[in-house]
């Protein structure tokens, strides 16, 4: 590599005009003015998140809420930590998978083996059966290298069924008798369900700062290039390898936390629930009736999963009926999932007036580089 | 000092050969062309030398290291770029996303990206100044929100340029750049290849079939046929080449 390039590296472009010419001000003010612009609608958006968040942690003390409703509630942050992990792989990466409840089944387990065995604080087991899951996300990453689209969920789903397999047959899970783990404890304390609830709403703060970090980041901006365009991708320079099983493993591993918290919620895990593929459905369901692409998308898709039956409960099996209209009403209309047809109108206001700054720099200023091309063509 | 070049590349496809011992070397901080007549194997050599396409036998050679065996994600890291016959972007994120994508270079540690370490942070910071320098010397400064897909196709081109630009090559595969563009658009990509190489030092390396661009931007241009090397020189050399113009118009009877 030669020297002077790795020097340009740092240095501006030589067809950049240089500092203090008029030309350089104008583009420096508008980069500025579109910088603190920019700045705004992220205060904006981490400002609402964060008030949400502060609703959710603030409920249990309302005088209308009822105790039974922590323990729904920490079922829909189940839901919504399982939907971040299905997101990054399918939204992100545009890796599509049915089989995130192998997964959960993976986080539940090890929690579960963990706390009867070993009596482990449930602090220490959220980390374990994240680690856990990573661990068997990159792997299955590695394996299913070469698939995409619709054989990537047929590999998925046979993964989940293998999970399932396991589970049933292998002595140490004790299949459909299932484990019963000793009460829940976090840090020595011993978990109510208002208690649970707590500890799941911070879990979830946690996954959704981390995945907001990762998805402005530039390994957020490799996955939605290798879903885009592979090609470019990695003539970008995106190894495509790398990228791709950073994926699984991440999103496996937010999974697997879904899966830690399931397990603790009712102490109980057996090969009757975690055996079968329909949480892989479900989680794929929340994914895709939320939005795969918006961070705001798992909330709104884990919320409906979880609450459509719940309020349904009278109508049996019309609520699983109800669950397949509302995914084909979706995919029709709403492509892009609920919480997109919800942003839109915000997010064009806010393109129009990034726009109107760009226009205004225009009027006042020449275009910047116009003396630049001039030279090139003499 | 020659920068890339490649000796006795073959390329079959079952019983197509698309390639035979094509040979070519392509010197530091000029413009070459690679012309030929449809089906010469231009976009073959091209994928060879992008390494997007294995040869059956041959080589390629950066700075005289075999870069055989090198995958189409290192060639970045070399200081290789490269551009698509037809346009390859990430159509649905806006013009800004896309010229980061081509800065991944330049990105650093992913796991310090992931956790949004300081160091990472600056590093945000420098790649985002870099992609706006870039934006504005191709003239894409008024439309770095703007989702790709909806931006004309002369201004496409010019992201798919800038993205290749932003890693910061040395030297920069261009395949057809100006395919389906109005004599407008040619014009101004004309001048954006001769500013990336006249004022950014670039090696630049074209197919194209738009014979008045290679004829007025290229130094040296190699013409290829039926997948073998037919002629090379200057522009003016062939213009009168016999072979070439037999090639192109067909023989006399």
């Amino acid at each position: 590599m030669s020297e002077s390039r790795r020097l340009g590296v740092r240095g501006p472009l030589p067809g950049v005009p240089q500092s203090g010419t008029a030309s350089v001000r104008d583009a420096e003010r508008k980069r500025a003015a579109i910088a603190s612009l920019q700045a705004g609608f992220r205060r904006q958006n981490i400002f609402l998140v964060a008030s949400l968040f502060l609703t959710a942690a603030l409920a249990p003390a309302l005088p209308f809420v009822e105790d039974w409703m922590s323990m729904q509630a920490s079922l829909v942050i189940i839901y919504i930590l399982a939907a971040q992990g299905v997101s990054i792989l399918t939204g992100q990466t545009g890796l599509v998978t049915v089989g995130h409840g192998g997964f959960l089944a993976i986080g539940a387990y090890t929690s579960a083996l963990l706390a009867k065995y070993f009596a482990v604080d449930l602090s220490l087991s959220i980390v374990a059966g994240a680690v856990m899951a990573g661990l068997i996300g990159c792997l299955l990453g590695l394996i299913f290298l070469r698939l995409a689209g619709a054989f990537m969920a047929i590999g998925t789903l046979g993964f989940a069924f293998f999970i399932g397999t396991i589970v049933n047959n292998v002595p140490i899970f004790e299949g459909r008798d299932g484990i019963q783990m000793p009460h829940s404890r976090i840090f020595g304390m011993l978990l109510g369900d208002t208690g649970f609830y707590y500890v799941a709403l911070a879990v979830l703060a946690l996954t959704t700062a981390f995945v907001y970090i990762l998805l402005r980041s530039p390994v957020g901006r490799a996955f939605r290039a290798l879903r885009d365009s592979e090609k470019a991708a990695e003539s970008s320079g995106v190894n495509r390898l790398f990228y791709r099983t950073l994926a699984f493993t991440t999103s496996a591993a937010l999974t697997g936390i879904a899966g830690v918290l399931n397990a603790n919620i009712t102490g109980y895990v057996s090969a009757e629930t975690y055996g079968d593929i329909w949480y892989s459905v479900d989680f794929l369901v929340a994914t895709v009736v939320g939005g795969s692409s918006a961070l705001m998308g798992p909330f709104v898709g884990g919320a409906f999963i979880v609450m459509v039956p719940f309020y349904l409960e009278q109508l049996a099996d019309f609520a699983f009926i109800l669950k397949g209209v509302v995914l084909i009403l979706v995919l029709q209309f709403a492509p892009a999932g609920v919480c997109d047809v919800i942003a839109k109108p915000f997010r064009d206001l806010r393109r129009k007036q990034l726009q109107r700054i760009q226009d205004d720099v225009e009027k006042t200023s020449p275009p910047a580089l116009a003396a630049l091309f001039s030279r090139g063509r003499q | 000092m020659t920068h890339i070049s490649c000796q006795g590349v073959t390329v079959k496809f079952g019983g197509i050969i698309a390639c035979s011992e094509l040979a070519l070397s392509v010197a530091e901080g000029k413009i070459y062309g690679l012309i030929g007549p449809n089906g010469a194997g231009k976009t073959t050599l091209f994928n060879v030398l992008s390494r997007f396409q294995n040869c059956d036998s041959g080589s390629v050679y950066f700075r005289g290291d075999c870069i055989d065996c090198k995958r189409p994600h290192d060639m970045v890291r070399l200081g290789i770029s490269r551009t698509f016959q037809n346009i390859n972007l990430f159509s649905a994120q806006s013009t800004l996303e896309n010229i980061l994508v081509g800065a991944h270079r330049l990105a650093g540690n992913p796991f310090a990206n992931m956790f949004a370490l300081p160091s990472a942070r600056k590093n945000q910071r420098m790649l985002l100044a870099r992609a706006h320098e870039v934006a504005e010397l191709l003239r894409l400064e008024n439309h770095l929100e703007v989702p790709v897909r909806n931006l004309p196709y002369g201004h496409q081109k010019r992201v798919e340029l800038a993205r290749a630009l932003a890693s910061e090559p040395e030297v920069i595969l261009l395949d057809e750049p100006v395919a389906g563009c109005n004599s407008q658009e040619v014009e101004e990509l004309k001048d954006f290849v001769r500013v990336i190489n006249k004022e950014l030092g670039i090696t630049v390396l074209l197919v194209e079939h738009d014979m008045s661009m290679v004829m007025e931007i290229c130094d040296y241009i190699y013409v290829i046929n039926f997948g073998a090397n037919l002629a090379e020189g200057t522009p003016a050399e062939i213009r009168k080449n016999p072979k070439v113009i037999a090639a192109y118009l067909g023989e006399e009877e």
